[in-house]
């Protein structure tokens, strides 16, 4: 339950975004992310459907790798 | 400098605690599930130096969720005309209960019951918009599940959604190991997510405090390495601080927004661990203002102080134990008896739950 899930913005309405990760797509809220302006294209950490950090692609990618082996 | 870890792999990092001058064995513990399954797929235990032993501590929700708190769910989805959501891992937890009654939220759902698994509070608010009753929401949880589930409730929610909260805090858990006076580890290692969310500086009481060494690792053999090295080399040079070795993630102040709505939403009390009682200033409760949405307001409560075995593990059970880092699972002595597919223990049906990790990982 404690780990986040690195994805990418499609696309934003309002607080609700829709994001993309390894080809499956899922509504995430943007609620607890209003510190910090996002845009499509940018990648947040998911934790149960709540981008909680913006990360960089180089992370994103890294992480990717790791779950890979982990989950 | 201090080393950029991320340009550095795994290879590097183990070399480098190689070449420490170790003259005592070191106790590192870990308080986050996420570790533990890394640490156990990796199989970093095997390629450490022998002096140096990895204990999982209290990084498992699940596990150290009030057995009085499920117990109360049970009942009340069972006797209330509502429906209870919660995330998937709590439907299998036991409650002390003999077995002919029913002991967990997944038999109260057999037996009729209007249970759903989620996996977001966003469905549990999509579920109260399309029926009538109320929904409670059992939300149990360290900060990174329980951050999000405050923000649901600041952001708005059907009148019917009620929340049973039993969220923790999982700092309190180690200041009351290292109160003890026994604390059974030497170096710590601070969780990744839940210091993303809640800042890093939670941990500052460790080194400061207790001259105990930390660092913030993320979840690849290299971070979590590099916070070995960094926390025994603090060891060695007797200089305790503590070290980020998460910087990409894990930044000052962690998500100012989730903890603006934390402030706003919860009180923070003292409160109950399953197994190890309670811990000061430790759970999450609900604040006055939001007394609408509060299960514990609003719908009776089933507590019943005579129960037997009331907020203990299940007999036998070492998970107490195991929570706090003082055995290893393996030394329950129901570990094999109890497994994944027939758990007695939370730390078994968790995949938190170091018992599950380490079993998944063919350690016996
Ligand atoms: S092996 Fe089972 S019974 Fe023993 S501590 Fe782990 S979960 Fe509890």
């Amino acid at each position: 339950m404690c780990l986040g899930i690195p994805m990418q913005i499609k696309q934003i309405d309002g607080y609700n975004a829709n994001c993309e990760a390894k080809g499956v797509e899922r509504q995430v809220s943007l609620f607890m992310m209003q510190h910090e302006p996002l845009k499509m294209g940018d990648y947040v950490l998911v934790h149960v459907g709540y981008a909680i950090q913006k990360i960089t692609s180089q992370e994103y990618h890294s992480t990717w790798e790791i779950y890979d082996e982990i989950l | 400098m201090k080393p950029n870890f991320t340009s550095h792999d795994a290879k590097f990092w183990l070399q480098q605690i190689q070449t420490l001058k170790l003259t005592k064995p070191v106790k590192i513990m870990n308080v986050c599930g996420g570790h533990e399954r890394s640490i156990s797929q990796a199989g970093l235990r095997s390629i450490l130096p022998e002096a140096i032993s990895l204990i999982p501590g209290p990084g498992c929700p699940v596990c150290v969720c009030p057995e009085e708190d499920i117990y109360e769910a049970i009942q009340l989805a069972l006797n209330e005309t509502i429906t209870l959501v919660a995330f998937g891992d709590m439907l299998r937890v036991p409650v002390n209960l003999p077995k002919n009654e029913i002991r967990s939220l997944e038999q109260a759902r057999s037996a009729g019951a209007d249970i759903r698994p989620i996996a977001s509070p966003m469905e549990a608010v999509e579920i109260a918009e399309q029926i009538d009753k109320p929904v409670v929401f059992f939300a149990a949880g360290f900060e990174t599940t329980i951050l999000p589930v405050i923000s649901m409730l600041v952001q708005g929610v059907p009148d019917n959604l009620l929340v049973l909260m039993s969220g923790r805090l999982t700092w309190p858990a180690v200041a009351m190991l290292l109160d003890s006076g026994e604390p059974g580890f030497d170096t710590l290692i601070a969780p990744g997510h839940v210091s993303t969310v809640m800042g890093p500086e939670e941990w500052e009481f460790v080194p400061a405090k207790h001259h105990i060494p930390a660092a913030v690792a993320g979840f690849s053999p290299e971070s979590l390495l590099a916070a070995f090295y960094s926390t025994l080399r603090q060891l060695q040079d007797n200089k305790c601080f503590l070290d980020n070795c998460y910087p990409e993630v894990v930044t000052h102040g962690g998500n100012a927004t989730g903890k603006q709505h934390l402030a706003q939403v919860t009180d923070i009390v003292d409160a109950n661990w399953r197994g190890v009682g309670i811990i000061p200033k430790s759970g999450f409760a609900l604040k006055k203002t939001y007394a609408n949405h509060d299960a514990r307001v609003c719908l009776p409560s089933y507590a019943d102080p005579e129960r037997k075995r009331l907020g203990k593990m299940p007999a036998g059970c070492g998970c107490a134990k195991v929570v706090l880092g003082k055995i290893y699972p393996n030394e329950c002595k129901l570990y094999g008896k109890c497994t994944p597919r027939e758990p007695i223990g939370p730390c078994m049906v968790s995949d938190e739950g170091a018992c599950r990790i380490w079993w998944s990982n063919g350690q016996r």
